[in-house]
């Protein structure tokens, strides 16, 4: 393998990586704030890519998909601050037994109904939208020019979320909540909506990974399971609570992936991941940088 | 009415519960001789999905572990089931008892792997294995044939579902009784001092380790038993069985009937398949309502279908009284 090569496969592998970020740090948001996990992550994503492919069709037109992008962002967040409110706040208000078990059901049943919701409505087809830029050339590496507007877009969106989450007094409220809710709430911070916005901007993270990669991935009602795979398989490397460690693992990941399907087989290329993350759960099952706690 | 009353007070009492299951089950096993070919075969997968929810809910309802492989365990039955019969030729029967048997293998290996885990990790480990063995089988083309799917030997030599559905329904049966017994034994009272409070049923004295594994390992063992069954009967095995949809299916079923309750897995496994077959033509509707329904039953009320039942009983008595 000849050092071009392999150097374009290493920027892909890091560009791919980069935007599979998006999908853990929203998991890993999420549950280090609710204590839950969202198994209806990857469903929030096919959301996003359906509503930036509605809004380019129908709207904006191709040329301006940066418009819709917002739209679509925002659109997935408040649907999320809705299903918070309606399905999950009681599991913090009343007294529902076994809360990971409730969350863990409830989310469940939510990627049936937006799976299945997404055949009914829109048929079982693929929808692919034109490209957001054309083949960039990186010196002599050539890149997808969908993919550079993802993972740009991706860094600007982690960015402010970085932004938010350490300089703000609502990222302050935030991670108060995430080192302690009891201790969140007695200094005065309003946990219902902390929870709202945290669900909603973890949600929103997976839809713009998937208004973002929709015209590389892209919109189909199963385009949401694959990410999902690939945001479990991300936290579990870099630990469930752990925002550098979901950084690390996307890239990591991304970089497996790409060089292993150059240097063993591109067919497996969705197992490489499994296996680190089974290697994993046995040798090291709080990921790189995840809580130590294993009981409750 | 007076008499169909009287049954309904006396449903607390365990004997005439009995007596009840019993004389459903032999109404069920008469029903190919009323019905045709085409409700016979939704009502052997009918039973085939109460044998899986009846499994799963010994594991997720009583142990407090909630897996999300139990869909796997019975795909790995019926391949194990498959190949062995495929490649050294013995006969179906025997090749169903082997699939229990690596299926209950595997089980007891993730249960083990699993022992420590609380149960957010427990769920993301046991999908984490569930989705590596589907990849997995779907990559082997040489062994499993990959997507195109495994043509298995059926276990009779007929294309009629009725000798299928009397197997089907007799596991399912079993299943369930055995399912029954085992709680009511002292071991079902471990496995749900387990499930409130793990470290409290250590401190009494129940062995957490060795219980949670069995637990494991029986309700692996009885789905790969069914998947293998299951199986030989369809005729065809393809990784599509093991995909996530599945298992949410049979989550749906229990809640929908109601988690933590005998007849809860086995009145939502029916409920489900039948209605899903009469509204086939709908599409996927059917799943949209079925997630609504789940979802509302989890927010507004949770005992589910025997839930509902339980109550209305309660109530007609209460009148009657």
């Amino acid at each position: 393998v000849d050092a071009t090569l392999l150097a374009q496969y290493t920027l892909a592998g890091l560009v791919i990586g980069g935007i599979y970020c998006l999908m853990a740090v929203g998991i890993t948001f999420i549950y280090s704030i609710m204590k839950m996990i969202n198994w209806a992550m990857g469903e929030f994503y096919m959301i996003g890519g359906y509503v930036q492919y509605l809004l380019i069709t129908a709207w904006f037109g191709p040329s301006r998909w940066y418009l819709a992008l917002p739209l679509a962002v925002l659109g997935t967040g408040l649907l999320g601050m809705l299903i918070q409110r309606v399905l999950l706040r009681p599991m913090f208000v009343d007294q529902v037994e076994r809360l990971d078990e409730y969350a863990t059901i409830v989310t469940i049943s939510l990627t049936v109904l937006f799976r299945n919701l997404a055949i009914v409505v829109f048929g079982p087809y693929q929808f692919s939208p034109p490209d957001y830029a054309p083949r960039v050339q990186l010196g002599p590496l050539p890149l997808n020019g969908s993919r550079l507007v993802a993972f740009l877009g991706t860094v600007v969106l982690l960015g402010a979320f970085a932004f938010v989450v350490r300089r703000t007094w609502f990222g302050r409220a935030l991670r108060a909540t995430a080192q302690n809710r009891l201790g969140a709430l007695s200094a005065g911070i309003n946990l219902t909506r902390v929870d709202t916005w945290a669900f909603g901007i973890g949600v929103a993270l997976a839809g713009a990974a998937g208004a973002l990669l929709a015209p590389v991935f892209l919109v189909y009602p199963e385009s949401g399971a694959l990410s999902t795979v690939k945001g479990f398989e991300i936290i579990v490397i870099g630990g469930l609570g752990s925002i550098p460690g979901s950084i690390v693992g996307g890239l990591l990941l991304g970089l497996v992936e790409s060089l292993g399907s150059v240097f063993v087989s591109a067919s497996f290329r969705d197992v490489y991941g499994f296996g680190l993350l089974l290697l994993l759960l046995v040798l090291r099952p709080s990921g790189l940088w995840g809580e130590r706690v294993r009981e409750a | 009415v007076a008499g169909a009353l009287a049954v309904v007070a006396a449903w607390q009492a365990r004997g005439v519960r009995t007596g009840i299951a019993v004389a459903g089950l032999a109404a069920a096993a008469l029903l190919p001789f009323v019905l045709g070919d085409y409700p016979v075969h939704v009502l052997a997968v009918a039973c085939y999905y109460v044998i899986m929810a009846s499994s799963w809910n010994l594991i997720a309802g009583y142990t407090g572990l909630f897996s999300l492989a139990h869909h796997v365990f019975g795909g790995i039955g019926g391949y194990a089931s498959a190949l062995l019969v495929i490649r050294s030729g013995v006969p179906v029967p025997l090749g169903i008892v082997a699939g229990g048997v690596v299926a209950g293998v595997a089980g007891f290996a993730i249960g083990a792997l699993t022992l420590r885990m609380r149960a957010l990790y427990l769920a993301l480990a046991t999908w984490a294995f569930a989705e590596s063995i589907r990849v997995v089988i779907s990559m082997e083309y040489g062994i499993t044939r990959g997507d195109l799917g495994l043509p298995v030997p059926k276990l009779f030599h007929t294309v009629s579902p009725r000798p299928y559905y009397e197997l089907f329904l007799l596991l399912a049966a079993v299943t369930v009784a055995g399912l029954a017994a085992l709680l009511r034994s002292r071991i079902g009272y471990r496995l749900r001092a387990i499930r409130d409070d793990e470290g409290a049923a250590r401190a009494a004295g129940v062995n957490t380790v060795r219980w949670k594994r069995f637990a494991f390992t029986a309700s692996s063992a009885t789905a790969g038993v069914a998947g293998a069954a299951y199986g030989h009967y369809i005729g065809l095995l393809s990784p599509i069985g093991m995909k996530f949809d599945e298992m949410a299916l049979i989550i749906i079923m229990v809640i929908l009937g109601g988690q933590r309750t005998l007849a809860g897995p086995v009145l939502g496994a029916v409920v489900v398949e039948i209605v899903s077959e009469a509204l086939r033509a709908y599409g996927q509707i059917r799943m949209v309502l079925f997630a609504l329904v789940v979802l509302g039953m989890m927010r507004l009320y949770p005992p589910g279908l025997v839930g509902l039942v339980r109550a209305a009983a309660v109530r007609l008595t209460a009148k009657r009284g």
